[in-house]
């Protein structure tokens, strides 16, 4: 008996054994379909909701970017927020993060698995890969039939001229997040009150008044670091050399490309290729100022090495300047400030501010788009036009629960209750895929500059030539890889100092690009403007 | 019992096509025994097997693997033409060279030490502590090399400043870094490494060794007439097993040392991993990401039998098949 017993139970063991195993491989065996056209059916009477049928249950699943909080008010913001989303359209929300650390690998690893469980998804044209993801075929294309049925706010909000921004070989591919208006003109966060003591009166207004802001730290402040960059996997090398570019040329940048080495040459002539990396003197000029401040000391020896968190050094007083955006600046780091180093005055040096050479952001800087092998795109359409349109969610997904996360103030503005911290009880659902200026409340303890910088920009930006272009850069794939790496290998070096005598440096990086097949690229790229220009009519 | 002898002979007597089956059925425990790791290969290594063809495709997530076009070797073309193969193949292969030769006699060195050690604590306790930096992670160990070396704050250089001299700038000469990388490594495997090779130690017939005692070996004799060569087969295995992915790098270990741009110390410290990482991190392509696997794959297993091929010249006992 004891035998018989002895062999049943090894038989379980081992055939359980199996089952698990190739459970774990059927897992990831689903990839490739497609969807099955949805089981609720579109009424063809124009959209009345009466007609969708939302008999049914569903759990909407929305990625988005960002660390997920764990203070407990996500938590209970998404009850409530769920209560309301059965009441309206019989869906609940589950957000599924991709965090900071190596979100670049992870959010495209997601997209690229084909996960049907993904309905809503957060992107972006510029920073996000929306376009190469498009082609791929990550994104399900939404017909107008489809958004005019089941996102019929958002499908009115936004004029055609902007859903044609959205398309991609004739295809609507991406809801667009055009209707809040927002900054993210990089430059320099420095501190006021150390600029006046060191003779700026006027502040920083170009590269030369930063290096001497530097300078002015490393004679009076010897424990300080002027700024502790953290170069190592982060972009500050490109979006130090572009900032120059920026500051001292009048040529837009092409965003969405992969190396981004390209420019147009100015908003007069925007539809010529041209490259300051690769021709003229600035990029020479550049790395001649950055190698003087790297000897100089304007940052630690081992920079290409180094990632610590700028930020907080700067909150601690560590650092004396930090390398961001405008909306960063007026939202977070000049409040924190305010608070933190009391009296420091955070001032903001923006890379467009000598050259008056700034462009609108493109609309598609946030966009929602919807995953290509979704079991139930119909009702996610529905929620996120909830998301984006009905106040009381949109506070709720945004601000929180009203009275522990937020209140209003008696101007109408949006505050915080007493004690409450943003560093550790912010919501953090990052919602950057469908903001409304019509439904946001002010901040209030938000930069009261915000104003003047956003007049500022406004007197000078210009509304991007390149909005509705998307590169094909399939044949030119090796080319592009090959680049990338010379690009990546010699870009942050040049930015700080590293790379050896700059003017060789520059001429080696050229050459190594010429190498890697530049002007093969070059010239694919500019038949594309071309033709683009012609297809825009000018 | 007598069934068995019978069935037993048979097999041995008729090496023919049905005996197959009847040693299947004699040695069916066994085989249940063997069928989760059998699933497992098929699952995990056989059934994606048809997955290296995306790196022959222009890869579309909607349409899936097969439903992509095809491109032939395009996806291998950045590899060739971008002249750094030769470097990059040159700096894999010395490094996992140097990892494997250095490696596995310090790991054979360490186990006969360890075998030495009579005081079965100490013992014990020793190998704990050798084990230890194998559980440490890639990040933290390059974060530890970090706060060691680095110019401005880095514990070696505050010691020299203490003592009035100049501090040495070791993130910017790429001389010294394959000596810092093989030590990091040999420090974080050789403790996990020995661990076979002190198995196949205690494997070795304790008579024979006692034998040698009496017949007047010492230590020495000891080690080179009975362990070494007990140890040889094993050292043979591991050895072509290593062989297998000797284009493949420790890309944790690079790539937390070195960091993705540094590129100062890239012409001694890039090997195919880390450079494939950077080139893919900006279009993700990775259908050339899967060409570079091939490639690996490709010529490790070419590797492993040409060395089989030689192991056999010299002793076909040893080889792997």
């Amino acid at each position: 008996m004891g035998k018989t017993f002895k062999k049943l139970l090894s038989l379980c063991l081992i055939l359980s054994m199996a089952v698990s195993l190739a459970a774990c491989g059927s897992k990831s065996n689903n990839s490739g379909q497609g969807t099955d056209g949805g089981t609720t059916t579109a009424p063809t009477d124009g959209g009345s909701t009466g007609a969708i049928d939302t008999s049914k249950h569903e759990v909407i699943k929305f990625v988005v970017l960002g660390n997920k909080p764990t203070n407990g008010r996500l938590e209970a913001m998404m009850t409530e927020l769920n209560k309301k989303l059965t009441e309206k359209v019989n869906a609940e929300l589950e957000l599924y993060y991709v965090e900071w650390a190596d979100w670049q690998t992870q959010y495209n690893l997601l997209l690229a698995s084909g996960d049907s469980t993904i309905d809503l998804i957060g992107t972006a044209t510029d920073w996000l890969d929306a376009w190469p993801n498009s082609k791929k075929g990550a994104f399900l294309e939404l017909t107008d039939d489809m958004l005019k049925t089941y996102a019929p706010q958002t499908y009115a909000s936004v004029s055609e001229d902007h859903w044609n921004m959205c398309k991609y070989d004739g295809k609507i591919y991406l809801i667009p997040e055009d209707n809040y208006k927002q900054w993210t003109n990089h430059g320099f966060m420095y501190r006021g009150d150390w600029a006046k003591q060191f003779g700026l009166t006027n502040g920083v207004n170009s590269f030369a008044d930063l290096g001497k802001y530097f300078q002015g730290i490393k004679d009076n402040y010897p424990d300080v670091i002027p700024w502790d960059a953290a170069a190592s996997g982060q972009a500050f090398g490109s979006q130090l050399a572009g900032g120059y570019f920026q500051s001292n040329t009048q040529t837009l940048f092409l965003d969405g490309l992969e190396v981004p080495v390209f420019f147009g040459a100015s908003k007069d002539d925007p539809f010529t290729l041209v490259s300051p990396y690769m021709e003229g003197q600035e990029y020479i000029d550049f790395a001649k100022m950055m190698k003087q401040w790297g000897d100089a000391g304007y940052w630690r020896e081992d920079v290409l090495n180094y990632t610590g968190d700028t930020r907080e050094e700067f909150y601690a007083g560590q650092t004396g300047a930090d390398q961001h955006h405008t909306q960063t600046y007026y939202t977070t780091v000049r409040p924190q400030m305010d608070t933190k180093q009391p009296g420091s005055d955070v001032q903001f040096f923006s890379f467009s501010e000598p050259s008056k050479n700034l462009v609108n952001l493109i609309i598609t800087h946030g966009a929602l788009a919807v995953g290509a092998n979704s079991k139930h795109p119909e009702r996610a359409l529905m929620v996120y036009d909830l998301l984006r349109n009905d106040e009381e969610i949109y506070r709720l997904f945004n601000y929180g629960i009203e009275g522990t996360d937020y209140v209003v103030t008696d101007d109408g503005k949006l505050g915080r209750p007493e004690g409450y911290d943003d560093s550790t009880d912010a919501l953090g659902t990052n919602y950057w895929y469908g903001r409304n200026d019509n439904l946001e409340l002010d901040n209030e303890t938000w930069y009261s500059g915000k104003a003047d910088i956003f007049a500022n920009y406004d007197s000078y930006a210009i509304d991007s030539p390149y909005s509705q272009l998307v590169f094909e850069t399939d044949d030119i794939a090796s080319y592009m890889a090959n680049m990338s790496d010379v690009f990546a290998s010699y870009v942050t070096a040049i930015a700080f100092g590293k790379a050896g005598d700059p003017e060789k440096a520059v001429a080696d990086f050229r050459k190594a690009m010429k190498d890697a097949g530049y002007d093969e690229v070059y010239k694919v790229l500019q038949d594309q403007l071309t033709a683009y220009k012609e297809y825009l009519g000018k | 019992m007598k069934r068995n002898q019978k069935a037993e002979a048979a097999s041995v007597s008729t090496v023919g096509k049905t005996s197959f089956i009847k040693n299947l059925w004699k040695y069916r425990v066994l085989c249940f025994m063997c069928l989760p790791a059998i699933l497992f290969f098929l699952v995990f290594s056989y059934i994606p097997m048809p997955g290296a063809y995306i790196a022959f495709t222009n890869f579309n997530y909607a349409k899936g693997i097969f439903g992509s076009e095809f491109v032939g070797f395009d996806n291998f073309k950045f590899l060739f033409t971008s002249g750094k193969i030769t470097m990059l193949t040159r700096n894999t292969l010395l490094y996992n060279l140097a990892f494997i030769l250095i490696g596995n006699t310090l790991q054979i060195f360490v186990a006969i030490l360890l075998n030495e050690i009579k005081n079965k604590h100490f013992k014990k306790v020793t190998q704990t502590f050798m084990f230890l930096p194998y559980f440490i992670s890639a990040v933290l160990v390059g974060l530890l090399v970090y706060n060691l070396l680095n110019y401005d704050f880095g514990f070696i250089n505050s010691i020299i400043r203490q003592f009035g001299g100049d501090p040495i700038k070791v993130y910017a000469n790429k001389t010294v870094w394959p000596f810092i990388i093989v030590l990091v490594h040999l420090w974080q495997q050789t403790g996990y490494g020995s661990i076979v090779y002190f198995a196949a130690i205690m494997g070795i017939d304790a008579e024979t060794v006692e034998a040698a005692r009496v017949d007047g070996a010492n230590a020495f004799q000891k080690i080179k007439y009975i362990i070494l060569p007990g140890l040889k087969p094993t050292i043979i295995i591991l050895l072509l097993f290593s062989m297998g992915s000797i284009l493949k790098g420790n890309f944790g270990l690079f790539y937390n040392i070195i960091g993705p741009s540094n590129s100062m110390l890239f012409p001694t410290t890039d090997i195919i991993e880390t450079y494939v990482f950077r080139t893919m991190m900006n279009n993700f392509n990775f259908t050339q990401a899967s060409a570079v696997g091939l490639y690996q794959s490709v010529f490790g297993f070419a590797l492993v039998l040409f060395c089989n091929w030689i192991v056999k010249k010299i002793d076909s006992d040893y080889s792997l098949f």
